[in-house]
């Protein structure tokens, strides 16, 4: 009884901190978003000076535009699950080969950001200019054979390059589940695709469900992909028709506001819709027995699976990265290029261009203190929502969510709103981007990390209590060794996450918090799409060097074997 | 001159209130009861201009802080012009289209925050806001002599026009032959170009100015009649040329010439038409922001900007190719002057800026928002 005592307390204040840290960071910019999507005042005066619901009304003007998102959206999250629950499967639960090669490039789309992948596509796919239509027209064929500027072309980038955090959602997932079930299913004559759909998927089941509504919400947000091959055919979606709105004098602010606002009620009810699937059924894989993660052996299927990790490599990060070096090479980008309009000059600019230097900088800078924290925090807060039983706790899941709901281009006002007015000179420092950070990739971080949790049999934690254990010390020694490979796995993905960002920097980068992404969406708006390119391929570079290292280390973390 | 307070200025009562101050100026005399209002010291000489600012005191400072709607090329290598002359001040700036700029600032000092030390916007309509608002600082620069009356803001002290960007049309000259290539305006409403036609989105200043005046010129049929060839949009200059280039569009509505001049030296195959009725053109504007923390230093970018050496850097550097209204502004890279041109601006400003929300609405129609 006294053990109980001297827990309690220490759940309790933990638990609240984090979930008031939540709040605050959430909540807060959510009030002056909510502020603004009421605002039916002079759009220039803040404070509102008048308030009413017109805003949400004129949504009603823009059926194309939410039928085309809607379209987008569903059509991405369709591929991207496709793709990531494959590769998942392939990398984390199949003898495929290379597969630890594969599975540290299948991060590789994610950090190149969508709008190279979009750009390098673009270079690609555009029907006139397009490098595979010029091949196709140069060996006889006529017009074009691939449009990337279609609904189904945008869908398709924007699953290569938005959707990698469904594989890393699902993969995290399938590394923490027991083997022995599908093992035992094979002992008694289940034949590998009986397996794998009755065993597998089911036991992955809560986990794709959380990754098909955080890839939604995800791709309901996207829009650099959007803008580089929407605006080309005019298929406008909500972000780039918030993007216009927002750019525009007078802007309306108040109007995209609305329209972000009213995407909370639709990832509410998906947010519904989930929590009452995970907590009807029983998705634990990890009991108290010791297992070591065994592989299945899938035979000659292992050439077929390494053929389709090879192919969608080839398309998610050789082709892009090949089309953007070929591009960076020359001074206009086309398929034959004449000897003179080869240059190193994009390089050499790229080179000199502060966004290189302190901007790049800047961002790991900020990447390494987004997942640090992050880890810390959203590992509590999923620990809150589905172990904690404190009162209140699954309300905060729905709080977490809200930066999810909301075009981060949108979120962005509410932030800075928030922070501007705030007593503690924060604003238009590192500091304020780190809050940012922290507050929009809540729910990437509480989502990756509650699908590895929801696979812990709480019996273990149980245990450790019944034997005395504090509630700090049964944390440390069963909850954090259990979810190590989650944990490592959510943090590379906040790194990336936030180096790769763009929606919110934009708004709420100071003349000396510059960070990389949103200055190279500059680039590609400002210079042209060779120098571009050539700024992104260094960025990769970079990026790829700094991965390198922090995977060489958490490897090492990951590596011990949980017994 | 009693000064305005609602910004309700028609270029009518500016010449006719206006001749003696404009008299003045010209003959390298300030009007002392402007000078008056924002100057404590005489006019020194550095480098080759005239300054009100303390220089000394403007490095003491060390820091300038800009605001642009520029792209971040443009806007970095304006500071880097900056900063070449005057070393020990260090600059920074943030950069984002004039609409979210605008709001940014508006917002921040909303909440008592001054950062800013000079804003440069696109659209001479927020400038007229911010004046309004009493957002920019009362500074007479001493190279204001040089500029004509209509680049200055009225009166004068609270912007000016630190170059325009004209535009006429441009074409891709590989699929496009040059007798069939549009010579006026009215061409550019020709069918064959559907769907093969370009323009900018409604954030950009210059194609309201393009819609406002030939909209005056051509009556109001006009766009609606563009509006039946589905014209694409896109928020840069560089990306329509981008585009242009490669063949994506045969011709494009709004062909900057700044972007003409830095494709062509890369080798691009792209034409440019200056329309017998001139190019429409927009001024681009710069003006000391007040309450700023660092006002020495902004006065002196204010001042550097104005003279002719920060005009030929605006002029010369690719990324911006600004035409100067300086009266002594020398040519442009391609050997032409902003007054070889024709320009088409709007006649009455204050009229341009009350037609913002029917540009908005006509232009956002037609690209299907």
């Amino acid at each position: 009884m006294r053990s109980m005592e001297s827990w309690f307390p220490a759940q309790k204040v933990v638990g609240y901190g984090v979930a008031a840290i939540a709040a605050v960071l959430v909540l807060y910019p959510v009030y002056f978003l909510l502020q603004a999507a009421f605002d039916v005042g002079d759009p220039q005066v803040r404070p509102p000076t008048a308030y009413g619901a017109d805003n949400f009304g004129s949504l009603l003007q823009y059926p194309q535009i939410m039928l085309n998102t809607l379209t987008v959206s569903l059509a991405a999250t369709v591929m991207a699950l496709a793709f990531g629950s494959l590769m998942a499967w392939i990398l984390t639960r199949t003898d495929v080969p290379g597969r630890r090669l594969f599975e540290q490039l299948m991060a590789v789309p994610y950090y190149l950001t969508p709008l190279l992948g979009a750009l390098a596509w673009s270079l690609l796919g555009q029907p006139e200019s397009g490098f595979i239509n010029g091949i196709w027209r140069a060996l006889g064929g006529q017009s074009h054979l691939i449009d990337i500027n279609t609904p189904y072309g945008i869908a398709w980038v924007m699953a290569l390059f938005e959707g990698s955090v469904a594989f890393v959602m699902i993969a995290a997932l399938m590394k923490s589940m027991d083997p022995s079930f599908e093992e035992a299913s094979q002992v008694i004559g289940a034949s590998r695709i009986r397996t794998i759909m009755r065993i597998t998927l089911p036991l992955a089941a809560p986990g794709v469900l959380g990754a098909a509504i955080f890839v939604f919400a995800e791709m309901l947000g996207s829009f650099a992909v959007a803008l580089v091959l929407g605006l080309p055919t005019r298929y406008y979606v909500i972000t780039t028709a918030i993007y216009q709105m927002i750019q525009q004098y007078p802007p309306k602010i108040q109007v995209a506001a609305a329209m972000g606002a009213s995407l909370f009620a639709v990832m509410w009810a998906m947010l519904y819709a989930y929590r009452r699937v995970v907590m009807s059924g029983s998705y634990v894989t990890i009991t108290g027995k010791a297992f070591r993660p065994r592989l299945l052996d899938v035979g000659r299927l292992r050439y077929v699976l390494l053929g389709i990790c090879l192919l969608y490599l080839f398309v998610a990060v050789v082709l892009p990265l090949a089309t953007l070096f070929f591009a960076s090479l020359q001074k206009i980008a086309v398929i034959f290029p004449t000897a003179e309009n080869f240059t190193l000059d994009n390089f050499r600019t790229a080179m000199t261009m502060n966004a290189v230097r302190s901007a790049l900088s800047n961002s790991l800078l900020l990447a390494f203190g987004t997942a640090t924290i992050g880890i810390v925090l959203m590992g509590l807060l999923a620990w809150l929502i589905y172990r904690s039983q404190l009162p209140g706790s699954g309300m905060i899941e729905y709080i977490v969510m809200f930066p999810q709901a909301v075009p981060r281009l949108v979120f962005a006002f509410g932030l800075m709103w928030a922070w501007v007015v705030f007593p503690i000179p924060i604003y238009a420092t590192l500091w304020l981007l780190l809050i940012a950070y922290l507050t929009v990739f809540l729910p990437l971080g509480v989502r990756t990390i509650a699908g590895v949790i929801l696979q812990i049999d709480k019996s273990l934690e149980e245990c450790a209590q019944m034997c005395g254990a504090s509630w700090t010390f049964r944390i440390r020694t069963v909850t954090i060794p259990l979810l190590r490979p989650g944990l490592v796995a959510a943090w590379l993905l906040l790194f990336i996450a936030s180096v790769r960002e763009l929606g919110a920097s934009i708004l709420l980068m100071g003349p000396h918090s510059k960070v990389i992404t949103p200055a190279i969406v500059e680039s590609w708006f400002g210079t042209s799409s060779e120098l571009t390119a050539a700024l992104a391929l260094i960025q990769t570079l970079v990026v790829a060097l700094a991965i390198l290292v922090l995977v060489a280390v958490t490897r090492r973390i990951s590596a011990q074997p949980v017994d | 001159m009693v000064e305005r307070t609602h910004g309700k200025f028609t270029r009518r009562e500016v010449l006719k209130g206006g001749t003696a101050v404009i008299a003045l100026p010209s003959l390298g005399i300030a009007a002392p009861s402007v000078l008056a209002q924002g100057v404590s010291r005489s006019p020194t000489k550095v480098l080759d201009f005239m300054t009100n600012a303390d220089v000394a005191k403007a490095e003491q400072e060390g820091q300038l802080v800009f605001y642009c709607h520029e792209n971040e090329a443009g806007t970095a290598g304006i500071m880097e012009g900056f900063n070449k002359d005057f070393p020990k001040i260090k600059t920074s700036y943030v950069r984002a289209q004039t609409g979210a700029l605008y709001n940014k600032i508006l917002s921040e000092r909303a909440a008592g925050r001054f950062d800013v030390d000079v804003i440069q916007l696109s659209d001479i309509a927020p400038a007229f806001d911010f004046r309004r608002k009493g957002g920019y600082e009362h500074y007479v620069s001493p190279e204001s002599s040089a500029y004509k009356k209509d680049h200055l803001s009225e009166p004068n002290g609270y912007f000016f026009w630190t170059g325009v960007d004209p535009a006429g049309i441009a074409y891709n000259s590989e699929k496009v032959a040059a007798s069939d290539a549009p010579k006026g305006w009215k061409d550019i409403l020709d069918p064959r170009w559907k769907g093969k036609i370009s323009c900018k989105i409604s954030a950009s200043g210059l194609q309201f100015v393009q819609w406002y005046t030939l909209r005056k010129i051509y009556g109001d049929s006009f766009w609606k009649e563009f509006a039946k060839l589905q014209p694409r949009a896109f928020d840069s200059r560089v990306q329509l040329f981008d585009r242009l280039s490669k063949g994506d569009d045969m011709i494009t509505a709004i062909g900057e010439y700044p972007a003409y001049i830095l494709f062509k030296s890369r080798g691009a195959k792209v034409e440019f038409v200056a329309p017998p009725d001139g190019l429409v053109a927009t001024p681009l504007v710069v003006g000391a922001v007040n309450r700023a923390p660092h006002p020495e230093a902004s006065k002196l970018f204010v001042d550097w900007a104005m003279s002719k050496r920060g005009q030929v850097w605006y002029q010369s550097n690719p990324n911006l190719y600004y035409g100067s209204v300086r009266t002594d502004a020398p040519a442009m890279p391609t050997g032409v002057k902003l007054s070889d041109f024709k320009l088409l601006y709007p006649s009455d400003w204050d009229e341009y800026a009350s037609q913002s929300a029917a540009f908005l609405k006509e232009w956002n129609s037609m690209l299907g928002l």
